[in-house]
C-alpha cells in the first residue's frame, strides 16, 4: 500500500518541489525532475510485481457517500507500467529538447503531475476514482497543450479542455446510470452490471465509449488531437500519443470488461456497430495521415489509426484479441514514442517540420533516420519488431470472433502505413544534404539516447515477446 | 436559563443583526467599534446557527416550533426551526462572515469615508436579518415582510457606492424588484382568498381540500409566485437587472447579493411550492415542468452571456444567472435526491460565488483592472487571491473534490430517477460552458506573462476571508456529511406534504 501511495504521489510531490526551484538553477531542477521520474517508475513496478503475483494492493474512501477506490488489477497495472516507464525517458528526452527554452519550470511541474494522474487512472480501483483522476488528468495537461503561448496554442488548449470536459460529461452521466442500475461501481468484484441485462444497456455502452472515445480519439471525436500537435515535441510523443490517449482507451477496456464484462457486451447489437466504428477509425486515420505535409500532424493521424486497433482488439470479446489488444499497447507506445522524438530531433536540428521539405536530411542525420525507419518497420507490422505480435493476435482475436473481414481490416492498414511513412524516409535520404542549423536548440544526444534506446527495447519485445507475456496473461486471464 | 435560551435562540439570531443594525448609526463615526460589532454578530450568528443545526441532526424536539409572542397558529406567526430553516441559516451565517472580514478593509477603499462604511453596514445587516428570517419564518405575510427588507436592503448595497452607474443600477433594481414584490404579494392575496389563512401549514391542509374548486385561482397563485420570485432571484429572462446591478456593486455587496440574497428568494420559493402547495399539486398543475424548462433555458442563456463578457464581474454576473438555472431547474425535480442535491448545490454556490466575487474584488482592488484581457499574470502576482479563484472555479465547474460536484452528482442522480433527461443533459452542458467562460481567466491569469508593476495579494483579514471560503468549498466537495445529510432530511420533508 505504501508502495501505491509512492508511485501515485512521487509526480505531485516532484511538481511541487519543481515550483520551488528558482528558475536559474536548470541542473538542480532537472535532477528533481528525473528522480521523481524514476521512484515514480520503480514504485510502480513493485506495485504491478505485487498485482501480477495475485495480491491485492487496495486503498479506499469515500466522500458525500461516494466510494472511491485505487486497486490496481493486471490491466491497470500493465497501463501504468506503460505510462511510468515512458515518463522516464520522455524527461531525459525533454532535457535535450527543452533546454534554451521559456517557461521551463511550469512545463516540468504539469509534466510530473500529470504523470500522477495518469497513473490515477491506471491504479483507480472503482468508476468515481477513475473519473476523478480522468478530469484531473485534463487540466494538468492543459498548461503543456499551451505551452508555446501563441493564439495558436491557446486555440488548440481551448479545443481540448471542451472536447474532453464534454467527454468526461458523457461519462458523468453513464456513472450515474451505472450507480442506479447495479447499486455499487467498484471493478474488483467481477462486471458491474453482469447478469442484469435491461433495455437501455446498449445506449450506456455508447455513451461510456463516446465520453472516453474523445479522449482515445475515436473519428470522429478526434479533432482536438492534430491541433493540440502544437505542444512541444515530449508533450506530442508521451501524452498525445500515449498517456492521455490511452487514457481514453484504457477507460473503454474498463467499461466493457469491468462494467458490462465481455458476456454482456457480446449480447449487445450495439457491440458490432462499435466495432465498424473503431475499423472505420483505422483506415480512415492512416488514410488521412498520407495527405498530411507537416510530420507531427501525420504522425497524429496514425496515433488516431493505431489507438483503434488496441480497442478492436477489446471489442472482439475474444481472449485473443484482448492479448493483442494488451501487447499492441505495449509496443505501440514503444515505438511511436520514438517516431515522435525523431520528428523532434529533426524539427529542431534542421527547422524543418514539413514532410516535402526533408530531403537531404537523412544524409545530415543517419543515426535519426534510422532509428526513424526501424520505428516506422514496427508500425507496419514488420516481424523482427514487437509490433507484430500486436497484429498477429488481433487476427487470431478477429477470426476467433467470427469476424474476419476485420483481419483485412488489419493486413490493409498495415500496407497503408507503408504507403504512408516509406516516402518519408525515402523523401529525406533524396538530394543535397540538408544544413543543420548552425545555433542549435538543444542537446542532441540527450534527445537521441532514450529514443535510440527504446527502438533496441522494440526490437528485443519483437525478439524475445516472452518478455512481455506474463503481463499480457495476467489481463487476459484476469477478464476470462 | 439555559432552556429559556435555547428556546428563543432562533428568535436571537434573526433580532441580533436587525437590532445591531438599527443601533449602528448612532456610532457611525468609531470604525473600528462598527466593525467590531458587524464581526461580533457574525460571530455569534455562526455558533448560534452551527448549534440549532446540530440540535436538529440530533433531533433533541425538533423541528422546533415557535410561536412569536406567544400568539399560537393561526392568529401569531409561526418560526419553525426544521431541517431546510438549520440548512439555510447555517448558509446565511456561514457565508455572511467570511464577507464581513473581507469588507474591513475593502470597504474603505470601495465605498470611501466612514459614515459610508457604516451605512454599508447597516443594510448589509438588514439583509442577514432577513435572509436569517427566511430561513426560519412559516407565515407567507410575514415571508413578504423580510421579502421587502431584502429587496431594499439590496438596493441600498448596490447604490452604496458614488457612482452614476450604481445609482442607475439599483434604480432598475428598485423598479423591477418592487414589480416582483408586488406579484408575489399578489399572489399572497389569492392564497388567503381562497384558503383563509397565512401560515403555510393550514393554508396547505386548506389549499390541498378545496383546490378543485378554484383550479383558476390556484394556476394564478402559482404563475404570480413563479414570476414574482423569479425576478427576485434573477430567473431568465427576468434576469435583466442583475448584471448591472452585482458588477457595479461594491464587491463585499456583490458577494452577497449573488451569494445569498437571490438564495434567500430562491429558498421562499421553495417553501411557497413544497409547503404551501404541495408536490402533489405542483405535479397536478405541471409547474416542475415549467421550472425545469425554465431553469434549462437561464442555464444555457447564463452561460453563453457569460462567455461574451470581457468585464470580470459582469461575467460572475452572467455566471449567477446560469447558476439560478440550476437551482431552479433543481426544485422541479420531484424526489428526495434531486431536491437534497438542488439545496446542496444551493448552499455549494452560496460559497463559491461570494468566493469568486471577493476574489475579482480584490483583484480589481489593488490592480484597478476590471477585464478578463488585462489579467495577465495576476497568478504570480497575487498567488492566494488567484488561486482561490481557481478552486472557487474548479468547483463551480464541477471537478470532483470540490463541493459543485457533490451538487452536481446528486441532481444528476435525482434527474435520472425523475426518467428525466433533458436536465441530465443540460446539467453536463452547463459545466462545460461553465469551463468556457472561467478557464480562459484562469489561463490568462497564470500562463501570459505579468507586467512589471508592484502588486500584492491583498491585507490579511481579507486573505483570511477568501481562504476560509475555498477551505469550505473543499471541506464541503470530501468530507459532505453532516451538511448533506441536513440537505437529504430537509429534501425529505419538503416531499412529505
Amino acid at each position: 500500500m505504501l508502495y501505491l501511495i509512492l508511485a501515485l504521489f512521487s509526480g505531485v510531490i516532484g511538481g511541487l518541489v519543481v515550483t520551488l526551484i528558482p528558475r536559474t538553477r536548470n541542473q538542480l531542477r532537472n535532477f528533481i525532475v528525473i528522480l521523481f521520474a524514476v521512484s515514480s517508475a520503480i514504485f510502480s513496478w513493485k506495485v504491478a510485481f505485487l498485482v501480477f503475483s495475485g495480491e491485492s494492493v487496495r486503498i479506499a474512501g469515500s466522500f458525500g457517500g461516494l466510494g472511491w477506490s485505487i486497486d490496481p488489477d493486471p490491466l491497470g497495472a500493465v497501463f501504468g507500467l506503460i505510462a511510468s516507464t515512458l515518463w522516464v525517458f520522455t524527461a531525459i528526452y525533454s532535457f535535450g529538447y527543452m533546454a534554451q527554452k521559456h517557461n521551463q519550470n511550469t512545463y516540468y511541474t504539469f509534466f510530473l503531475v500529470s504523470l500522477s494522474m495518469t497513473l490515477g487512472v491506471a491504479f483507480s480501483g472503482n468508476l468515481v476514482a477513475l473519473y476523478l483522476f480522468y478530469e484531473l488528468l485534463t487540466f494538468a495537461t492543459y498548461p503543456l497543450v499551451i505551452h508555446e503561448r501563441s493564439s495558436e496554442a491557446v486555440q488548440a488548449g481551448s479545443k481540448y479542455i471542451l472536447y474532453s470536459l464534454s467527454g468526461a460529461g458523457a461519462i458523468l452521466i453513464g456513472i450515474v446510470l451505472t450507480y442506479m442500475f447495479a447499486g455499487r461501481l467498484d471493478f474488483a468484484d467481477g462486471p458491474i452490471l453482469a447478469g442484469s441485462m435491461r433495455p437501455g444497456l446498449g445506449w450506456l455502452l455508447l455513451l461510456f465509449f463516446a465520453g472516453f472515445g474523445v479522449k482515445a480519439a475515436i473519428m470522429p471525436l478526434h479533432r482536438w488531437l492534430p491541433k493540440a500537435m502544437v505542444a512541444p515535441t515530449p508533450v506530442s510523443a508521451l501524452l498525445h500519443a500515449v498517456a492521455v490517449v490511452y487514457s481514453g482507451v484504457y477507460g473503454i477496456v474498463r467499461v466493457v470488461y469491468s462494467v458490462f464484462g465481455h458476456e454482456l457486451t457480446a449480447q449487445l447489437s450495439v457491440n458490432s456497430i462499435l466495432l465498424w466504428i473503431v475499423a472505420f477509425s483505422i483506415l480512415a486515420g492512416i488514410i488521412i495521415a498520407m495527405r498530411q505535409d507537416v510530420l507531427k500532424r501525420r504522425l497524429a493521424y496514425q496515433t488516431i489509426s493505431h489507438l483503434s486497433y488496441i480497442l478492436l482488439g477489446a471489442l472482439t470479446l475474444q481472449p485473443w484479441g484482448l492479448a493483442g489488444a494488451i501487447m499492441h499497447m505495449i509496443s505501440y507506445s514503444m515505438l511511436k514514442i520514438t517516431l515522435f522524438f525523431c520528428a523532434g530531433i529533426i524539427s529542431e536540428q534542421t527547422g524543418q517540420t514539413r514532410v516535402s521539405k526533408m530531403s537531404g536530411v537523412g544524409w545530415a542525420m543517419p543515426g535519426t533516420m534510422a532509428v526513424f525507419s526501424g520505428a516506422t518497420l514496427g508500425m507496419i507490422g514488420m516481424l523482427p519488431l514487437n509490433a507484430f505480435w500486436g497484429k498477429y493476435y488481433l487476427m487470431k482475436g478477429s477470426v476467433a470472433g467470427g469476424k474476419w473481414p476485420l483481419a483485412l481490416v488489419l493486413i490493409g492498414s498495415g500496407i497503408l502505413n507503408a504507403v504512408c511513412f516509406i516516402p518519408v524516409i525515402v523523401n529525406t535520404f533524396q538530394g543535397e544534404r540538408s544544413a543543420l542549423k548552425a545555433k542549435q536548440g538543444g542537446s542532441v544526444a540527450l534527445m537521441l539516447v532514450p529514443t535510440g534506446f527504446l527502438v533496441i527495447a522494440a526490437l528485443v519485445v519483437g525478439l524475445l515477446p516472452g518478455i512481455v507475456w506474463p503481463g499480457v496473461e495476467a489481463v487476459v486471464n484476469w477478464f476470462f | 436559563m439555559t432552556d429559556s435560551f435555547t428556546a428563543n435562540l432562533p428568535v436571537y439570531v434573526i433580532i441580533a443583526p436587525l437590532f445591531v443594525a438599527i443601533v449602528l448609526p448612532t456610532f457611525a463615526r468609531l470604525k473600528r467599534l462598527v466593525q467590531g460589532l458587524v464581526l461580533l454578530v457574525g460571530v455569534l450568528g455562526v455558533a448560534g446557527t452551527g448549534y440549532l443545526a446540530y440540535m436538529v441532526l440530533s433531533k433533541e424536539g425538533f423541528p422546533m416550533i415557535y410561536s412569536m409572542g406567544g400568539w399560537p397558529a393561526p392568529w401569531g406567526i409561526e418560526l419553525v426551526v426544521g431541517n431546510l430553516g438549520a440548512f439555510f441559516l447555517l448558509v446565511v451565517s456561514g457565508v455572511s462572515l467570511p464577507v464581513a472580514l473581507f469588507s474591513r478593509d475593502n470597504l474603505t477603499v470601495e465605498v470611501g469615508g466612514k459614515e459610508r462604511v457604516a451605512r454599508f453596514y447597516v443594510f448589509y445587516l438588514l439583509l442577514v436579518g432577513a435572509l436569517s428570517g427566511m430561513a426560519l419564518t412559516h407565515d407567507l405575510f410575514n415571508v413578504y415582510v423580510l421579502v421587502e427588507v431584502a429587496t431594499l436592503s439590496c438596493c441600498a448595497l448596490v447604490s452604496s457606492r458614488k457612482h452614476p452607474r450604481a445609482a442607475e443600477a439599483a434604480f432598475n433594481y428598485l423598479i423591477l424588484a418592487t414589480l416582483g414584490s408586488a406579484l408575489v404579494m399578489g399572489g399572497i392575496g389569492f392564497i388567503y382568498m381562497i384558503t383563509g389563512h397565512l401560515n403555510m401549514g393550514f393554508a396547505s391542509q386548506e389549499i390541498n381540500r378545496i383546490w378543485q374548486h378554484n383550479p383558476h385561482v390556484v394556476w394564478l397563485a402559482f404563475s404570480f409566485m413563479l414570476v414574482g420570485f423569479g425576478v427576485k432571484s434573477a430567473l431568465f429572462p427576468l434576469h435583466i437587472w442583475l448584471p448591472d446591478a452585482h458588477s457595479t456593486a461594491p464587491s463585499p455587496a456583490s458577494a452577497i447579493l449573488s451569494g445569498l440574497a437571490v438564495k434567500g428568494y430562491m429558498i421562499c420559493l421553495l417553501k411557497v411550492l413544497y409547503n404551501v402547495f404541495g408536490h402533489s399539486l405542483m405535479q397536478e398543475f405541471a409547474v416542475h415542468r415549467i421550472m425545469v424548462l425554465a431553469g434549462t433555458i437561464a442555464i444555457l442563456a447564463g452561460s453563453i452571456s457569460a462567455m461574451t463578457q470581457d468585464d470580470l464581474k459582469r461575467r460572475l454576473a452572467f455566471s449567477t444567472v446560469a447558476q439560478v438555472g440550476y437551482i431552479i431547474l433543481g426544485f422541479g425535480i420531484v424526489n428526495t435526491k434531486g431536491l437534497a442535491g438542488t439545496l446542496f448545490y444551493l448552499a455549494s454556490h452560496a460559497v463559491i460565488k461570494s468566493l469568486l466575487f471577493l476574489s475579482a474584488g480584490s483583484i480589481i482592488a489593488v490592480t484597478g483592472k476590471k477585464k478578463v484581457s488585462e489579467l495577465a499574470g495576476i497568478g504570480r502576482k497575487m498567488p492566494i487571491t488567484m488561486a482561490t479563484f481557481t478552486i472557487a472555479s474548479l468547483s463551480l465547474i464541477g471537478i470532483p473534490l470540490f463541493s459543485g460536484f457533490i451538487g452536481k452528482w446528486h441532481l444528476l442522480v435525482g434527474s435520472m430517477e425523475a426518467g428525466n433527461f433533458l436536465p441530465t443533459a443540460v446539467i453536463i452542458i452547463g459545466s462545460v460552458l461553465c469551463a468556457a467562460y472561467l478557464l480562459p481567466v484562469i489561463r490568462v491569469a497564470y500562463f501570459e506573462s505579468a507586467p512589471q508593476e508592484d502588486w500584492k495579494d491583498p491585507g490579511f483579514s481579507q486573505k483570511l476571508a477568501l481562504i476560509v471560503l475555498a477551505a469550505a468549498t473543499v471541506i464541503l466537495g470530501v468530507v459532505p456529511g453532516p451538511f448533506l445529510e441536513l440537505a437529504t432530511r430537509a429534501a425529505t420533508d419538503l416531499l412529505m406534504r
